[in-house]
């Protein structure tokens, strides 16, 4: 695999989506090119920070009771 | 011996609760975020939540137990946002995707910052900004996929397209965004940044 056709499966191998085959020869590509690895290290620290951002906030337990209320008479 | 027996008896009450206690409603918090993001501000997003719990309430026992009961939820909130919020929220203004120049934010900081520290400094409120700014087919991509953590194919169920399309559409969408918080970077100074 050259570097731009690991390039070209970048999100699919971070996102797991690629079949073991394809995510091998993905990963082996990384082990021998340090240029792609950063690259990919850079998109992954950058799709765990989009999570981490995102994912803090809670349904108000205000919004919480009222459901509880609606659906159960509570 | 009767045909008119129900194909599928109803549970009781109580089963029927438990259930949804257990495999619905614990699912609060993704649709709530998932709500915030669709319509922009806090009251449509509590009033859509609160509506899709009702409704899959009242279709519980559809629902096959122990299946993707979060895929389910959302699809309920997807066609009752499209059904009665899209028309009356009001997004900030967004951005044609094609008319702006995609680039890769990692060819610009690789010198200074390859691991991408910058991005730790911009906070939540920011990067959701810049969610929000996003035509409406990439921003709910972005927030099944990258925020929910669904797969490309719970993504492209909830939104009835193929899987090519979400992936393109998440491609599109993530470097739009990394383009967007790498400009308010340069801006902020946290990085100095390569294209002024």
């Amino acid at each position: 695999m050259n570097c731009r056709e690991a390039v070209d499966h970048l999100y699919e191998y971070l996102d797991q989506e690629l079949t073991p085959e394809i995510e091998r020869a993905v990963r082996q590509h990384l082990v021998d090119c340090q240029p792609c690895l950063e690259q990919f290290d850079f998109e992954e620290a950058f799709l765990k920070f989009l999570q981490a951002r995102c994912r803090s906030r809670c349904a108000p337990s205000e919004l919480k009771r009222r459901i509880l209320h609606e659906l159960f008479g509570e | 011996m009767s045909d008119a027996t129900p194909p599928r008896a109803s549970a009781p009450p109580d089963d029927r609760r438990e259930s949804f206690e257990r495999e619905a409603l614990v699912h609060l918090d993704a649709l709530y975020r998932v709500a915030l993001r669709l319509t922009g501000n806090a009251s449509d997003a509590d009033d859509l939540v609160q509506e899709t719990m009702l409704k899959a309430y009242r279709a519980w026992d559809q629902y096959q137990r122990g299946t993707n009961a979060k895929g389910w939820l959302l699809t309920i909130l997807r066609h009752a946002f499209i059904n009665e919020y899209r028309r009356r929220t009001r997004h900030p203004e967004t951005v044609d995707l094609d008319a702006i120049e995609p680039f890769a934010v990692f060819d610009e900081v690789q010198e200074e910052d390859p691991q991408g520290r910058f991005f730790d400094q911009i906070v939540d409120d920011e990067v959701l900004r810049a969610i929000d700014q996003l035509p409406e087919q990439f921003r709910e991509a972005v927030v099944l996929s990258d925020v929910e953590g669904l797969s490309y194919e719970e993504v492209a169920r909830i939104l009835s397209v193929p899987i090519g399309t979400v992936k393109s559409r998440l491609f599109r969408a993530r470097r739009q965004l990394q383009a967007k918080l790498y400009d308010y970077a340069v801006e902020m100074g946290y990085i100095k940044g390569s294209r002024a």
